[in-house]
């Protein structure tokens, strides 16, 4: 199977600025990718990459198993949404349809339409006038209404309200379960890919720190606390990702593909949330260092 | 028709949420057999969560023979979960009891206990996946 | 892709037909004025009980019109301008502002193609505006092009004929390229604006003159050539220059002239002509102007046995169309440059 996006030593570099360093991916498809990290860590430039609005600075990118942008038949495989949904404010709900039936071959006007009707919005309404929720619903509709095989989503709901975050999310899903579309979702809010991602990737200071599918990471991981003592100290086939110690005790979050040997400490499990901070605090202690699964085949 | 909702913070993997409130709601007897199950879109259309998760729990309550899914048509449930098939296990129950009076006459604190069962059934899991 | 530069640039295209029309309208009143009184007047001063002179007359007519001719020719000025700024300058610059590239630019059109239909539909706008409004200033001051005899004046040639038509491309593709590169809407009209008028500035004045090699022609001082001399004027000091202005062959370009020369060659002083121009001026006021003044005439005469000469620098009235074509094509060229820069130019964003 094709992956939705593959990438191999992939840098981005602007002037002074590296956006992206050494980034490597191979992202199996049928799944909808949370892209996490901390602002300015790359996630906007992975994306840009991704639909051919930038060129890479060096290594190479391929999505759905082509070079991105590269002609109108690959530009209707891929959809794209940018931060703040960016809508033309003196363009009605309806124009922004009439600009994605004129613009795709393979525009769906019924799903666009119903979709508008269900979100309540006022088709003659000037996009402009929308509110921050209905303007991004707004744009979603456009750029799934051609029916694309992969969706990027930059920061969507970064600044919406709750509520329309939540909505948003839904008609997201109900875009994917209809269209078994794939889809690489950017957010710093972990909580709310943490419902619908099932592959992550973590990305701080322009490198991939971690990459996986969700379920395989999360039991690959583990917290252990126990009495104070060394991380080598610690049986061999178990990565420490992070050590912190008081006094008394030592926590560690500790990496094994094996199952968690038994001994004298309490081990839990870690959720996503905590995975992706710990990910982050061990980036800022050690920023050249990249951790990434390739175990992702299906 | 039941509705799912996914509690972010209970720890607990999505799907097994969605698993645990289907078993719940055949427990309740709110579901009986031949009741449909809402479709993976009207799910996700309810509450924001991937339909993979949806389609692993469904799959799951198929493998353990509580629901099955016709193709094109939906899912629907197959057995109920009475409170009378706990009964059945009778024997576990006690067994239970027998092995917890041991751990605690070795001077196992609560704590302990808990750990030990949690860190063992975990372990035994990962052996049989 | 039609649809969406149609929708656009629904708003220009209203503001533009709305104001090319309000134009049409006045300058077909005014122009329809003007020619009465052009044919009235010349019929007045062509009758044999005619108080005034020809000359005198539509010099008359001149003055009357000459404050809406400088206005329009004005706006025909700035029409290329305008176009730059306003149609130009926003096309890229207002998606890449606003963010809106990222919605249209990820649809099924690649960017080469949609700067084609862009480019080329609002350019072709363009030019027509421009042509439209060139056709009628062309047709509303050709009575007083005829009266002046003056095709290669800054206002006369720039806003008459085939060159708004260039400016008017050029001015496009400039401000497409400025919003390209400045990104943002507002700088970007603003450096249109600049350039545009350094561009027209640098042509109009230092290349237009050396399009074509000019015509020398030696114009000796007599009676005949002084009695058409545009000024005659003698320095305060004996030893000073000698200021003489003899106008170019009808409707050619008056490029420059040499100070009055003597056989050799060289300047002469005011001492050389002291004479004959006390003569002048032992007979009364002397008038600035030629126009067959007995005054200049005499003076011309009296001249004469010196072998003075003018050389006079000019562009054959026969040039004005070529020149009109190869500075039009000029500017055509430097659009499609422009243009070629932009198409290279939106590949990689970066």
């Amino acid at each position: 199977m094709t992956a939705i996006l593959e990438a191999h030593a992939l840098g981005m570099r602007y002037g002074r600025r590296q956006a992206l360093t050494d980034c490597t991916l191979n992202i199996p498809p049928g799944h909808v990718v949370g892209l996490v990290g901390p602002n300015g860590a790359g996630k906007s430039t992975l994306l840009k990459l991704a639909c051919g609005l930038l060129n890479p600075t060096s290594g190479s990118i391929r999505v759905l198993g082509n070079a991105p942008g590269s002609g109108p038949e690959q530009l209707a495989r891929v959809g794209f949404l940018a931060q703040d949904a960016p809508v033309y404010p003196h363009l009605s709900v309806a124009d922004h349809l009439r600009l994605g039936a004129h613009l795709n071959p393979r525009w769906d006007q019924d799903f666009a339409e119903r979709r508008v009707a269900q979100l309540d919005l006022d088709p003659t309404q000037k996009a402009g006038k929308l509110s921050g929720g209905q303007r991004a619903q707004l744009a979603l509709t456009v750029a799934a209404g051609k029916r694309p095989e992969l969706l990027l989503l930059d920061e969507p709901v970064a600044s919406l309200d709750p509520l329309a975050r939540r909505e948003f999310l839904k008609h997201l899903m109900e875009s994917v379960a209809d269209n078994d579309t794939s889809v690489i979702l950017s957010s710093h809010l972990i909580s709310d890919l943490e419902r619908v991602c099932d592959y992550l990737i973590v990305l701080v200071s322009s490198r991939v720190r971690l990459a996986g599918e969700v379920d395989q990471i999360t039991a690959a991981h583990h917290r252990i606390v126990c009495t104070r003592r060394e991380p080598d100290t610690l049986p061999a086939g178990l990565e420490v990702v992070l050590a912190e110690h008081t006094d008394r005790q030592s926590t560690f979050v500790v990496r094994t593909d094996a199952p968690l040997p038994a001994g004298d400490w309490a081990a839990e499990s870690l959720s996503m949330e905590d995975l992706v901070l710990t990910y982050m605090e061990t980036a800022a202690a050690n920023p050249r260092r990249a951790r990434q699964d390739s175990e992702v085949a299906r | 028709m039941i509705e799912f909702h996914l509690d972010p913070r209970s720890g607990v993997a999505p799907y097994l949420q969605i698993v645990q409130q289907v078993r719940q709601a055949l427990l309740l007897g709110l579901l009986s057999e031949g009741d449909q199950l809402p479709t993976v879109k009207q799910v996700v259309a309810r509450v924001a969560i991937n339909p993979n998760t949806v389609l692993k729990a469904y799959r799951d309550l198929e493998r353990e023979g509580l629901v099955a899914a016709k193709p094109g048509v939906g899912t629907f449930v197959t057995r109920t979960l009475s409170q009378a098939s706990l009964t059945e296990h009778e024997p576990l129950r006690n067994d239970l009891a027998a092995w917890l009076k041991r751990a605690r006459g070795a001077g196992l604190t609560e704590a302990a206990i808990e750990a030990l069962f949690t860190s063992t059934f975990r372990a035994t899991a990962e052996e049989e996946r | 892709m039609s649809w969406l530069t149609w929708r656009q640039f629904r708003t220009q295209t209203l503001v533009a037909a709305a104001l090319l029309a309000a134009a049409a309208v006045y300058l077909l009143i005014t122009g329809t004025q003007l020619r009465h009184s052009y044919s009235a007047d010349l019929i007045t001063c062509q009758s044999p009980s005619a108080h005034y002179s020809c000359a005198g007359l539509l010099n008359g007519l001149q003055n009357d019109y000459n404050g809406a001719l400088d206005l329009f020719a004005l706006l025909v000025l700035a029409a290329p301008a305008l176009v730059g700024i306003f149609w130009g300058a926003p096309l890229i610059a207002g998606e890449l502002e606003r963010g809106t590239y990222y919605m249209t630019w990820n649809q099924s059109v690649t960017r080469t193609r949609w700067l084609a239909v862009k480019l080329a539909a609002i350019a072709l706008a363009s030019i027509a505006a421009a042509g439209l409004v060139s056709l009628l200033m062309t047709w509303w001051a050709s009575p007083l092009d005829t009266i002046s005899g003056n095709r290669f004046g800054t206002q006369a040639f720039n806003a008459r004929n085939v060159v708004p038509l260039g400016y008017a491309a050029f001015a496009f593709a400039l401000g497409v390229t400025l919003g390209l590169l400045i990104r943002r809407t507002l700088p970007a009209m603003a450096a249109t604006l600049a350039i545009f008028i350094a561009v027209q500035l640098v042509v109009t004045v230092l290349v237009r003159p050396n399009v074509m090699p000019a015509t020398v022609t030696t114009v000796p001082i007599n009676q005949t050539t002084m009695s058409q001399a545009v000024r005659f004027d003698r320095a305060r000091e004996v030893t000073g220059p000698v200021t003489i202005d003899l106008p170019a062959p009808p409707g050619s370009w008056n490029l420059s002239q040499t100070p009055a020369l003597n056989s050799a060659g060289q300047p002469i002083q005011t001492s050389e002509i002291l004479t004959c121009w006390n003569q002048l001026i032992s007979r009364g006021p002397v008038a600035i102007k030629g126009d067959g003044n007995p005054p200049f005439a005499s003076l011309g005469a009296c001249l004469a046995p010196l072998n003075l000469h003018v050389d006079i620098t000019y562009q054959p009235a026969d040039r004005y169309w070529p020149l009109q074509w190869i500075e039009t094509a000029f500017y055509a060229a430097l659009a499609a440059l422009l243009a070629a820069f932009c198409f290279r130019r939106i590949r990689r964003l970066g």
